[in-house]
Order: structure tokens, then sequence, then C-alpha cells
């Protein structure tokens, strides 16, 4: 009934809006003004698109460990633009997702997930993936009172930053994870895997020949649902429910938490009941083991809000902006989890203390407010000492004062790699953090690789670091027992050129941390000569690295493989 | 002696200037085919392709041979504005070419309209020329189209074909004629043209959006900006990689309106005088070609009066060996031009369609029609249809990059 009534109103609301939008005073619906309206003022186009994915490196045909089948994902998106006059314009959108899984899986998963010391642990549904919401994916207004003034109504995205693949001042719209695996643009772009947020944003052209902009933001957030504004790149893991909302690009899927082994965040708990019974090097009782109990703590309707503002000048050659944006900060990697209380898992208390049963270290994983102060730039070097660099220079800063983090001891108690930080005894610190990243962008021939010596090879490098400015040891993400340096460094390589008439396009993403992780995200698409509409494409997403807990080595059981068609309409 | 005198009188009166002739001839090669008079009327086929021989391409020559039939039509005559014949007057006294070829104390009009092909300075002068023809203050590229934008058709060797459609927006904030503020938008003082090129189909490119900005001072690059609607970002790329192809289209950057290089980047010859075939006046739009081919079926040819401007490029690593322009006497536009390679192999051959378009006032003007250049070397053609919309008076604040960050895919800026 609720969806009934849900489409509904939405109907509702769009044929008012159709009504609204035009030569209203047409005599008739099926007259000539409409048909010229519709002819002339609304353009319909949108695209189908399923992707297949399988596990490469893991898992096996009882899904009992990393799925096999890791995706088939079926998306539709209808999308309208109308023009109501020179001033005012609508674009809406809708997004349709099915993913439909084999009934085995979801059987094996049943069987493998489970909690100690008997309840059932419920895995992801499967329809986690789905969207069959009427409510508009996107729905602008897009409105100019002058020639210099724009504002933006309506649910939409707002991008800062010139980055490639990896987000540093693009933290306005939350970003999807769930389904996308993470840096891997060849799979899923930015645009794919954002969520769009309700609220306004108007851009003021001081002076267009400086492009000198005036630019302001807010997004109260109390129009969206509360996990739409947070990323969920990484599972709640919320046993608190019974429920394990572990995504398939999660760190660890509920799949993992099996009762015999330690996941990270149990690592970084002893056993606060009887702590005697674990003070031995390797401890493997049963009751010296953690379960985390985690829970997402979403903001409330005032705690969503986010405001920005931000101006952007060019002087010469130089184009730059300084910005600031406060509120809600929706990144997964920024999130913390605070130490809530100690339980024991067994309804018997004295079956913790006896070392018969573990305990339940019951944690609340938050995104904290922030202030961000940012800043950007972009500069063309065409030659330095008589060498042609024919390069796009650009730059991203961003200024958390007091972030969040997690912190721990290192080592922890009874022979753990973590416990309990002496003087923070929530887990968490606050630190000034300096983020920056650095962007070289050329075009080049390389008539030796080609079949047409014009086709241009398109080169990115970026490099992008996080720098901890009050560092403190022991500081640690969320999600793992992995110390963060005060220094942590990123760099990624792109790639890609079109061959035989741009109807071969590969593209190839490069992502190097040097603690020693990578990913690799090559693609291949095929764009047919005979049709634009078609689109066949081959993409990898690799992962490696030395240690599974950490960085992109999270994803080093995932490595898969996709197969994307879509057809644009 | 008389003999003697008279043979002596035959040789340099009439031998002389014979073996002078030929050797002219000889030595213009192509442009011996000027000097044919053909008339409306006359159908031009396989039977009789040498009629044409050196006023068309290589390649529609051997297509003529191999079948293609066409009519020639009297000439479409074009009046220039008379503000622009104004300005002309008006400013052109104190143009100069600087050391660098550089335009000095250019304002607005034909900076050379007193253009003489053997001035030691004809190959800039006639560069400029063509560069500040009249283009209008502004114009929307595909504007005056049925659907009003570009539709451009890249043609496989096997006949496949995919479409796709864009708009493009010029201004020319410091030559103004017709809108105010004129003749110079205030601020703009240094800035030749921007562009706003914005693609709309198919879905997946709909929203890219770049702007380009020319400068008049010759040793400044484009500055270029770029929105990439999948990440919903404005990126910054380098003009000097200017042989890119334009995806998947055979164009490079470069090749937008003939030739689109800055002007002070490349050496100009002039080669002579020709008379070309071209159309200025077309008939259909788009021009009507069988699926897969680029030919037009039923359109006609006429003749025009061309110089040919041979561009070769400063950077000796130039993608281009020579591009050889055929510019129209009458308008300054270019109807045919021949591209080489470094190798100095023939490469690329290009020609461009006119129509009459109007003017608000209703005043007739021309527009570039359709487009057609073909790669002779891999096969592959692109066919545009462009008819621009002139004087349309977009504000100048649309192009700054508070439109590349409102664009929504497949919206109209308008």
């Amino acid at each position: 009934m609720e969806r009934l009534r849900r489409v509904s109103v939405n109907l509702v609301e769009l044929l008012f809006l159709v009504l609204l939008a035009a030569p209203a005073q047409a005599a008739s619906i099926l007259g000539d003004e409409w048909e010229k309206f519709f002819t002339e003022r609304v353009k319909f186009s949108g695209y189908m698109e399923n992707t297949t994915g399988l596990a490469v490196s893991a898992g096996n045909r009882f899904f009992a460990e990393s799925n096999r089948f890791v995706m088939n994902r079926f998306v539709i998106q209808p999308e309208f633009n109308l023009d109501f006059n020179e001033k005012v314009k609508l674009f809406i959108s809708w997004r349709f997702v099915k993913e439909p899984r084999y009934s085995a899986e979801a059987k094996s998963r049943h069987r493998v997930v489970s909690y100690f010391p008997v309840a059932p642990v419920q895995p992801l549904p499967n329809t986690f993936y789905d969207e069959d919401s009427f409510k508009p994916w996107e729905m602008v207004w897009n409105i100019n009172p002058t020639d210099q003034l724009n504002i933006r109504l309506g649910r939409q995205f707002i991008s800062w930053g010139e980055t490639d693949g990896i987000r540093l001042l693009d933290v306005i719209n939350p970003q999807d994870g769930t389904f996308a695996p993470p840096a891997a643009p060849n799979l899923f772009n930015l645009d794919e895997t954002r969520i769009p947020s309700w609220g306004i944003r108007t851009l003021y052209t001081v002076r267009p020949v400086s492009n000198t902009i005036f630019e302001f933001f807010a997004l109260p957030g109390f129009w969206d649902e509360a996990k739409q504004r947070v990323d969920e790149i990484v599972g709640s893991n919320d046993t608190g429910d019974l429920k394990v909302r572990y995504g398939r690009w999660s760190a660890h899927p509920e799949t993992r938490l099996v009762l015999a082994g330690r996941n990270a965040f149990g690592n970084l708990f002893a056993n606060p009941i009887n702590p005697v019974l674990c003070q031995t090097a390797t401890p493997t009782k049963i009751g010296c083991l953690v379960i985390p109990s985690t829970s997402r703590e979403l903001p409330d309707a005032g705690d969503s809000w986010k405001i920005g503002t931000r101006i952007t000048h060019s002087i010469g050659k130089l184009n730059f902006g300084l910005g600031y944006i406060w509120g809600f900060n929706p990144q997964s990697t920024d999130m913390v989890f605070k130490l809530k209380g100690v339980t024991c898992s067994s309804p018997i208390a004295a079956a913790c203390a006896g070392g018969a049963a573990p305990s339940v270290a019951t944690l609340r994983l938050v995104n904290d407010r922030t202030n961000i102060f940012a800043g950007h730039f972009n500069y063309t070097v065409d030659e330095i000492v008589s060498l042609p660099l024919n390069t796009a220079i650009r730059g991203e800063l961003a200024f958390y004062p007091d972030e969040p983090y997690n912190i721990s001891k290192f080592p922890g108690p009874f022979g753990l790699r973590a416990g309990p930080h002496p003087r923070h005894p929530d887990g968490t610190v606050e630190k000034n953090t300096l983020r920056y990243s650095l962007g070289f962008d050329r075009t080049t021939l390389i008539p030796f690789l080609q079949e047409d010596p014009l086709r241009p090879f398109r080169m990115s490098f970026q490099i992008f670091q996080r720098v901890i400015l009050d560092h403190e040891d022991g500081i640690h993400p969320f999600s793992t027992a992995q110390k963060i340096k005060m220094v942590s460094t990123n760099l990624t390589f792109r790639v890609s050129t079109g061959y035989y008439g741009d109807t071969i396009l590969p593209d190839v993403f490069v992502g190097y941390d040097p603690a020693g992780y990578w990913n690799l995200n090559p693609a291949v698409t095929y764009a047919p000569p005979w049709n634009e509409k078609v689109t066949v494409s081959l993409i990898a997403a690799l992962y490696g690295g030395h240690n599974k807990f950490n960085s992109l080595g999270f994803f080093s059981e995932k490595d898969s493989v996709f197969l994307k068609m879509r057809y644009q309409f | 002696m008389s003999k003697a005198n008279n043979r002596l009188s035959i040789v340099s009166n009439w031998l002389a200037p014979s073996l002078l002739a030929v050797l002219v001839l000889v030595h213009s090669g192509q442009i011996r085919a000027a000097e044919v008079e053909l008339k409306p009327g006359e159908t031009i086929g396989p039977n009789n392709w040498q009629r044409v021989q050196g006023m068309v391409g290589e390649n529609l020559l051997n297509r003529i041979k191999g079948g293609y039939t066409f009519q020639i039509k009297e000439p479409k005559l074009y009046k220039p504005l008379k503000e622009y014949v104004e300005a002309t007057e008006k400013y052109s006294k104190n143009v100069k070419l600087g050391p660098n070829g550089e335009l000095l104390n250019y304002a607005a009009g034909l900076p050379f309209p007193n253009f003489d092909r053997n001035d030691s300075q004809a190959g800039p002068k006639l560069a400029w020329n063509f560069f500040w023809r009249w283009l209008g203050d502004d114009y929307k590229t595909g504007g005056a189209t049925k659907e009003g934008k570009i539709n451009r058709f890249a043609i496989e060797k096997d006949g496949s074909e995919r479409r796709s459609d864009l708009v493009s927006y010029f201004i020319f904030p410091r030559t103004r004629y017709m809108l105010d503020p004129k003749p110079v938008i205030p601020g703009y003082e240094n800035i030749d043209y921007m562009q706003l090129r914005i693609d709309s189909y198919p879905r997946d490119t709909a929203g890219t959006t770049t702007l380009e900005i020319r400068y008049d001072d010759p040793k400044r690059v484009d500055d270029l900006y770029i929105y990439l609607p999948s990440i919903r970002r404005i990126r910054r790329a380098t003009t000097t990689q200017r042989c890119q192809t334009l995806a998947p289209s055979e164009f490079v950057l470069d090749d937008i309106n003939s030739h689109n290089g800055k002007i002070t980047d490349f050496n100009y010859r002039v080669l002579g005088e020709k008379k070309m075939l071209a159309n200025m006046a077309q008939e259909h739009e788009p021009y009507h070609r069988k699926p897969g081919d680029y030919l037009p079926i039923d359109e006609k040819w006429e003749v025009v009066d061309t110089y040919v401007l041979e561009v070769t490029a400063k950077d000796p690593n130039y993608c281009y060996g020579k591009k050889i322009l055929h510019i129209n006497k009458m308008t300054y536009d270019n109807v045919w031009t021949y591209i080489y390679d470094r190798k100095g192999e023939f490469f690329k051959e290009f020609w461009g369609f006119f129509k009459p378009v109007n003017l608000s006032d209703g005043r007739e003007v021309w527009s570039v029609g359709d487009v057609m250049i073909l790669n002779v070397q891999n096969g592959r053609s692109t066919v545009v249809t462009a008819t621009r919309a002139y004087n349309r008076g977009y504000p100048v604040s649309m192009f700054s990059l508070a439109t590349l960050q409102r664009i929504q895919r497949g919206e109209s800026i308008e």
C-alpha cells in the first residue's frame, strides 16, 4: 500500500509539473500547442545497462567466502529535460535498479552467517541493491533570473574539485560504495556512484572575463533518507539487531563473521570481563574473543545540514578557488567508532567471566560534523626551458581542523595487536589534517602504438597525500588496527585512447600506495561503428597488497571481472 | 636578315611568352585547371572528368571517374554587410603585420582589403583576412539547422555510420558590428573569440562541454576547460596538442572552421589563384546522400575564384606536413582543404558547402552548411551539418566557467 501511495503521489506530482510547465493555456492536451511543446521543449534520453561480475581470485560455488558471482546489476535511468523558457529549465531523472541473485547464494549465506551463541544473523537481503522508488533520482530546477545568476534547486549533485577516480574535495554528495568496487572508475564512474541530495546551489558570475564566480550551496539533509546521507562502502556489521549490513565491497563481508576467528574490530579489544584468561601471547580461547557489535549512528535531521561557499577566479593562465564547507561529512573513510560499552554475548554473564563465551564490544560508527577549508587551482604549462611539457596541472587542498580519528594503544594487552588507549578512553582523538592532491594531465600522440597516428593518448597522473599535522602514535582508521602514519600517500595513473575510429576504447586506471598496495582497473570498450547507442565493456577490478587488513589490500580477495552492456536512448 | 629578324621576332613575341606560360603552368601545377570554363547546366561525370581536374580534391576526382555525376550551376553571389565594409574602411588603414606575423593596430573588419598576392607578406595577410572574415558578432553553429544543432556522422570505410550531435557557440567580443556594446565588450579587448561546445547526443557524451578562449597575444596559448559529466567536474586541458582527433570524427582541433590554429603559429605562402568547384548555396540540408557514403547525390556545384594558401607549422613536430586552403575571394571563407602528412603524402581532403541564412533584420548572409572530411589513408570520413545562426545576442557571461558548472546533461543553455 505504501508503495502504491508513493507511486500515486509521484505520478500526481509529475502530472502537476507537466501541467504547470507549459503553455498551460493550450486548448487540449492533445492539441497543437502541446505537441509543439513536447517536440521543441522536452527532451527524453537515458540508458539501460547490465553489468555482470564474476570473482576470479576467491570464492566458491557455495558462496561460503567471497561470492563467485558478485554482481548482476540491471539499471534503467530515464531522463527528461524540460525547457520552459530561457530562464527556467527542469531536469528530472529516475533510477531503477534490479540485481537478481541466485537463491542458492542467499541460502548459502544464511548457512554461513552466524552469531554467538546460536542466534541466527540475517545476511543482506536479496533486494539490498535494488532501487525501485519513483522518487526522482535527480530533479533540478535550473533558474537564471539574470545572465549572471544561476539558481539550482532540487535533488542534485554538487561536485567540487578536479580529481579523477578518487575524491578529495568532492565530499558534498555522499558516494554509494555498496555496489561499486573502490578506485575502479572504469566500472562505475563517479556520476553513477554519487547519491543526490536535496538542496539549493547558486552561482553568481561577478566578472565573466576573469571567471570570478561566487558560489553558495545549502543541503538541509532532512529530505534525504538518513542512510543516503552517508557512505555505505563499509558495512555496519550491526549485530545489535541481528542484521549484518556488509555490502559486497565491504572490507569484511558478513561471511567472515565466524565464531572461531577474530576480525579486525575484534583485534582491538581484549576481553575486559576476565582478562586473566587471556594473558597468553596468542589468546585463542573463546573467552578471549571479542565480538564487535557495531551500529551506524545516522545523523538526525538537525545534524544533516551542509553549507558551503566558494569563490573562483582567474589571473592569467591560473585559475583558482577558495571555499569552505561546514556540516555533515559523508566520507566513509572519515568515520570513527565510539566504544559505548562491553557486554557478555551470553545471556548468562558468568559465561564470559568464566571464559566460556566471548564478550561483545558495542560500537557506534559515526560521521562527525566537519569544517573543510578548501582550495583548488589549475594551470597549464606549455614548456619549461624550451622543453615542451604541454601539461595541465591541477591541485586541490582540504584542511580539516580537528578531524576525528580512532586511536588505540599499540601493542594491546594480552598479546593483541592493539588495545584501549589510556588517554583516550572512548577511542577517539581529533587532529588537524591536511589533504592535498596534485594532478598532471596531458594528451600525446604515440604514432607507433596507434593505427591512426592522430588518435591521442590521454594520460593523467595524480598524487594524493594526507598529513596529520599534530600526529600522535596509535591513530588508526575505524575499520582496522593498522596505524596511520603522519603522511600517507596514494598515486594514480590513467591512460586511455581509441583505436579503429574510436570503436575500440582501452582505458587503464592504476592506483598505488607506497606502503605496498595497488589496484588495477583496466577496461576495453567496444563502440560498434554501426550504432552509437550501444557499448560493450570488459572490465577488471584487481587489488593487491601485503596486508589484507589495510588500504587497498582490503579487497585483495575480491578481484573480479565484469561484462557491461549499455544501451543509450 | 629580315627573315632572321622575323624569326627572332616570332620567337620573342610569341614563343617566349608561350614558353613562359607553359613554365608558369608547369610550375603552378595544380593551378592549371583555373582556366577551364564551366557553364551552368553542364553535367560533369565519368566521361568528362577532365573538365574539373584540379578544381576538386584528388579523391573526389576519382569518385567522378568512378561514376559520380553532378551539374554545374550559376554562382551564388553574396554582398558583405555594410557594417563590416564600414569597419574595414575605418580601421584597415593602420593595420600592419608585426615582426612575428602578428596583427598590429587591428580593430575590426577585413584587415587587408587591398590584398595583393604579390605582396612579400601576402601569405600571413591572407591568413589574417581568413581569420577575421565576417562571422557575425556571435553565432551558434548548428543553430540554423532543422534540429538547431550540429549533426555529425562518422562513416567507416565499410559504410557503417555513427551519429553524434552537438552545438557550438562563438562570440567575437572585440569585433562587434551590430550588437551592443560595440565595437568591443569592455574587459574583452584582448580576446579574439570564445567558443562553447556542448555535446548533446548520444547520451553518454551529452553534457560534455568545452570552453575555449583565443587571446590576441601571439605568445599566449588558448585556454581550454572541459566539463565531463561522467565525473561532473571541470578539467583544464592544454591546447598545445592541437592535432588530436575530435572523437569519433576525422577532424582534429585545428580543423575546426578549416584552420583553427593560432595564426602566428604557422607560416603561410600564397600559391596562386584558382577556380574551384564549390557549393555556396546548398540546396538540401543535410545534403542527400546514400547511407554509408559521404557523396552528395543531388547537389549542384559552382565555380568560385579562390586564393590558394599553403599553411605549414612553425613547430617541426606538428602533425600535418602542410595544409592547402582554397579561400573564396568573395567571402574569405575556405571551400576546399587538402592536408598532407609529415611525409608529404596526401592525408585528408575536405570541402565546406555554404548556404544563405538571414539575419534578424532579414538581410542575407552566408553560412557554412554541410562539411565533409575524408581521411584518404584510412578511408574514414565525417559529414557534419553545421549551418550557423548569427547575431543571437549571447551574453558574454555564457562563456564563463559558471556555464560549465551548471550544465545539465542534455540541457539547452539558451
